[in-house]
Order: structure tokens, then C-alpha cells, then sequence
């Protein structure tokens, strides 16, 4: 049995294959972007040859995030709320709590004892919190986004950043710049920022251990250190912190074969279609 | 006898520009509007400077300044201080007796100011620190367009159907503003977007203190001809707008030092 997740972020596309027993046989990172509408359907395609299988081989797809609807490869489509749960479930019993920090928004959900969903908070209106604000200042800075987490541990102190909004934020790290802070200091301050923000809106929900963090924002281990100072302990992150969406839906996929669902629907390997 | 030698300046020290007024008993004798570029003391003394040269007025023949804004505190000289919004207030009344409201669309936030039939300031209302309510956001996707801020108006103008963005934030907009572009998107219309966003959020503000007649839209807002335009339009009003916007603040900063010396005399 082979089961497929294809999760369609804003900026990412992420496909996993795992087998029967929902161990991770493939999986393949590319970039989402405005022109590569197919890159759905090549990732996808990567990742089956990668697995050593044909499209015919796998028993259920599941597509999920922003852009999972009209993927016509898929059998079905879950929320990402879902399938995130549903994976870091699988990696960490303990999770009570996941900080999902995306390109274009973050997540906070709430797990009860059992790994079900019992709340969750989204925010997708403003830049600020989510990978975005960290991508427009590291462009301001001539740093590259990737570098940002080690050059933060570099610095004895941080500099306070006082505005919520990416424009004005991007204003004033320069103006702090001129007045002589250092650029590990300026991240670090920027981590910190970050981190008040989304651990603030989490705190609704009422944080409780364990505490993981998923998503392209668990890769930059400045922005987790200013988590942990947030949230007063230590974080859980996932080995693959961007597949966990990708992993769910497949293992969401193996879920539904197994209570007897079936893909109903005639599947063709072809292009997604956006905004349709 | 209270002549038209009397003098009174008002400064208004803001984030990007420091505006002044010199004014006698009668009008406005001059007016200065520099960019501060960090340096508020310098700046605010130097554009204080160039009213009373222009006015051919020394400064001990000034018979009363204000100063106002963000920068009130750095002042290089002896001077009252009023808030901004009382500043803004005195000025508009000055120039427009029938004014309710008061509209002003900075670089940073948007802010709505109630006035009684005194024209005394009754309320007032700021937008959140966002450049999706100010004029930062016109800013940032003019550049992307690659036009200058001052053809931002007249181009808004003639937009027959304005883009209808999908996001609040300047930031998403700012890439969504790029698809469309892709796609065919006329600027005009990406323009007349904004303006509308812009003034959505001005008109929330002003239905949260109550609308009343007229409305005067004052800031750095006040020079853009289609938001000047998009805000009658979300208002159904004719808005009114200074001859000159920015100084609104100063105008009213030196009117209050006036009004000072002649409560004391």
C-alpha cells in the first residue's frame, strides 16, 4: 500500500509518500511561486519516481493547504488544520500544542490528550508573524533568509523592534542600523518580535506542553530560541519541520482507506488549476 | 492698538517633515515645509529660520511660538506645546469655520478628529500603526509601479474599475499587485484600489465618531486628488482640503499661540 500527501503552501509545495505502515518512503520541497502552477504536478511526480513507484501504485491522495483545491490528482481534501495534527500527532504523542509558522501566515492549534483538534487560531491578514516579515527585513539587510537563525546566536544582546507592521519594521532597522546596531543584534531582535507576536496570539488558546513547532519558521533556530523564551521552555521541532502537512495528508490518506473509504473519483495526473 | 505687527509662529515637528507658520493678526505671512531626515533640532530651528526671514520678522519681535508633533520635545527653543490634535483642530476651524470633521492621512496612520460647533476638538479616532492606513501603502506600490507619488492622483483618476484587493496588509498586496500586474491589471485601476482601501478605513473611522458636515481632509492625503476623491466617494460627501494640507498642524499651533496671548492681554 502507498498512500500520497501534496501539501500547496503560499510559498512552498511539499509532497510525501509513505507506505503501509506510514513510514516515509519519499518526499520532495519545491518552490510554490505565482508562475509555477504545474509545479503541483511536477513535485508530485519527482517524489513517485523518487519512491520507485508509478502514478497506478499509490492508493490514496490527499491534497491540502491554500492551494489544495482543484488538484485533480487527488482523491480528496483536507484543511491543513487536520493534517498537520495528524502528523505531528504520529512524531510526538506529547503534543499538545503546534506553532505552525508559514511563508504567508501562522497557526496555533490546540490538541487535546487524545491528538484531537480542539481549537486552533489562524493569522493570514498581516504580514507581521509570519515568514514574510523575516523575508522583506532580510532583504532590507542584503542577508539571506537561511542565515538568519545562526547570525541571531551571535549576538550578546537584541535590539528592541517597536513596530507590529512589516513596512514600518523595515523603516526602522535601518534607522537602527545607521545608529550603529549590528545585524545579529537586529535579528535577534527581529526573532524576538516575531515570536511575541505569534506566541501572543497562541496564548488564547492556552498554551500547555509539549509545545511543536512546524513549518518553515521551525528551520530558523533563532526564531525557536526567542519561542522558548516566550513560552518559558523548551520546543519540539520536527526533523523535516516543512513536511509535516504533506505527511499528515498522506497518513490522513492511509486513515481513510483503512475505514473503508475508496477514491471514487477517476484520477488523471495533469496540471493544478488555481483560483478556479 | 492691536496692529498686524504682532507675530506668532507655530512649528510642527513630525516623523519625515517639520512644517512652520508664521502668522500676524491678520493671515498667514509665511510658511516653510522641510524633510527633517533624523535631525528634528537642526531642521526645526533651520524651517523657523526661513518663515521669519521670509517674513522679514527677528525672532524677539515673535510674540508667541508653539510647537507640535511627534518632535515637539526636541525643540531648539523656548516654546509652548499643544498636542497635535488640538493643533490640527485650530487649524482647520481657522480655515474652515464650518468643519466637523477632521480627516488626516499621514505617512504613518490615519486619525479622525471630531469638532464641536466651536470647533473644539469633541473625539477623536487613529488607525492602528499600519501602513494598510496610510499613506505608506500608496508609497510602497507606487514603487513597485514605478511612478512618482505626485502622478498617483491624476492616474487614479482615471480608472474606470478599481482593483478590489484581496488582503489588508500592504505587504500582501504588494506581491498581489504584482500577479495582477501579470495578468493585465491596468495601474490606473491598482491605484484606485488603494485609494479605496485608504479610504475604507478613513470612513470606518469617521462612522465609529459619528459623521457630521463638512468634512476636511488634511495631511499629506490631502495632495493626492484620487484619495481626496475616494474619500467623498466612501463618505458621499464633498470633502474639503486646504490649500495647503501638511500645514494644516503649524497653521493651527500658530493660531493657539495667538489665541494664548490674547487670553493674557
Amino acid at each position: 500500500m502507498h498512500f500520497a500527501g501534496l501539501d500547496i503552501g503560499s510559498t512552498m509545495t511539499k509532497a510525501v509518500i509513505v507506505d503501509g505502515h506510514g513510514a516515509m518512503m519519499a518526499s520532495v520541497i519545491g518552490p510554490t511561486g505565482a508562475e509555477h502552477r504545474h509545479l503541483a504536478l511536477a513535485v508530485m511526480d519527482e517524489t513517485i519516481k523518487k519512491a520507485d513507484l508509478n502514478f497506478e501504485q499509490l492508493d490514496f491522495i490527499v491534497a491540502t493547504g491554500y492551494g489544495r483545491i482543484n488538484v485533480p490528482f487527488a482523491d480528496k481534501q483536507i484543511t491543513e488544520i487536520t493534517c498537520h495534527s495528524r502528523s505531528v500527532r504520529a512524531l510526538f504523542p506529547t503534543a499538545r500544542i503546534i506553532i505552525d509558522i508559514g511563508g504567508q501566515d501562522s497557526k496555533g492549534i490546540k490538541l487535546d490528550a487524545q491528538g484531537k483538534v480542539t481549537n486552533f487560531v489562524m493569522n493570514d491578514k498581516c504580514a507581521a508573524g509570519t515568514g514574510r516579515f523575516l523575508e522583506v527585513i532580510a532583504e532590507t539587510l542584503g542577508i539571506k533568509l537561511t542565515e538568519m537563525g545562526e547570525l541571531s546566536l551571535k549576538a550578546k544582546d537584541f535590539v528592541r523592534i517597536s513596530n507590529t507592521c512589516t513596512v514600518f519594521a523595515e523603516h526602522e532597522v535601518t534607522s537602527r542600523l545607521t545608529e550603529g546596531a549590528t545585524i545579529p543584534e537586529i535579528v535577534a531582535g527581529l526573532h524576538e518580535a516575531f515570536a511575541g507576536r505569534v506566541v501572543n496570539m497562541v496564548r488564547s488558546l492556552g498554551i500547555e506542553k509539549d509545545v511543536v513547532v512546524t513549518g518553515g519558521g521551525a528551520m530558523n533556530i533563532g526564531l525557536i530560541k526567542a519561542v522558548e523564551e516566550k513560552v518559558g521552555f523548551r520546543v519540539l521541532v520536527p526533523q523535516e519541520p516543512l513536511l509535516t502537512g504533506a505527511l499528515g495528508a498522506a497518513l490522513m490518506g492511509k486513515d481513510l482507506l483503512a475505514r473503508g473509504v475508496t477514491s471514487e473519483r477517476k484520477r488523471r495526473l495533469e496540471g493544478v488549476t488555481f483560483f478556479k | 492698538m492691536s496692529d498686524d505687527r504682532e507675530y506668532y509662529a507655530g512649528v510642527d515637528i513630525g516623523s519625515a517633515f517639520i512644517k512652520a507658520v508664521l502668522i500676524n493678526q491678520k493671515q498667514i505671512v509665511s510658511y516653510e515645509i522641510l524633510s527633517s531626515r533624523g535631525h528634528y533640532k537642526e531642521t526645526a530651528r533651520k524651517v523657523l529660520d526661513q518663515v521669519l526671514n521670509k517674513g522679514r520678522v527677528r525672532f524677539d519681535m515673535l510674540s508667541g511660538i508653539v510647537v507640535t508633533g511627534i518632535g515637539a520635545e526636541s525643540a531648539p527653543f523656548q516654546a509652548r506645546q499643544f498636542s497635535d490634535i488640538s493643533c490640527q483642530a485650530a487649524g482647520c476651524r481657522s480655515l474652515f469655520s464650518s468643519a466637523r470633521i477632521v480627516i488626516d492621512i499621514g505617512g504613518q496612520f490615519t486619525r479622525a478628529v471630531k469638532l464641536t460647533p466651536q470647533g473644539r476638538v469633541a473625539n477623536f479616532l487613529m488607525s492602528e500603526k499600519c501602513a494598510t492606513g496610510s499613506g505608506r501603502f500608496l508609497q510602497v506600490i507606487a514603487r513597485i509601479l514605478r511612478i512618482n507619488v505626485e502622478d498617483i492622483g491624476p492616474l487614479s483618476l482615471k480608472s474606470q474599475s478599481p482593483v478590489e484587493f484581496s488582503t489588508n496588509c500592504a505587504v500582501f498586496a504588494e506581491s498581489e499587485t504584482i500577479s495582477r500586474i501579470a495578468e493585465g491589471a491596468r495601474m490606473e485601476d491598482i491605484l484606485a484600489g488603494v485609494h479605496r482601501a485608504l479610504a475604507a478605513k478613513a470612513a470606518v473611522l469617521v462612522k465609529r465618531l459619528g459623521m457630521e458636515q463638512d468634512v476636511v481632509l488634511t495631511g499629506g492625503g490631502g495632495e493626492d486628488s484620487g484619495l481626496v476623491s475616494a474619500v467623498s466617494e466612501a463618505l458621499e460627501v464633498d470633502v474639503l482640503v486646504p490649500e495647503q494640507p501638511r500645514l494644516t498642524a503649524a497653521l493651527g499651533a500658530a493660531t493657539l499661540a495667538k489665541e494664548e496671548n490674547d487670553k493674557t492681554h
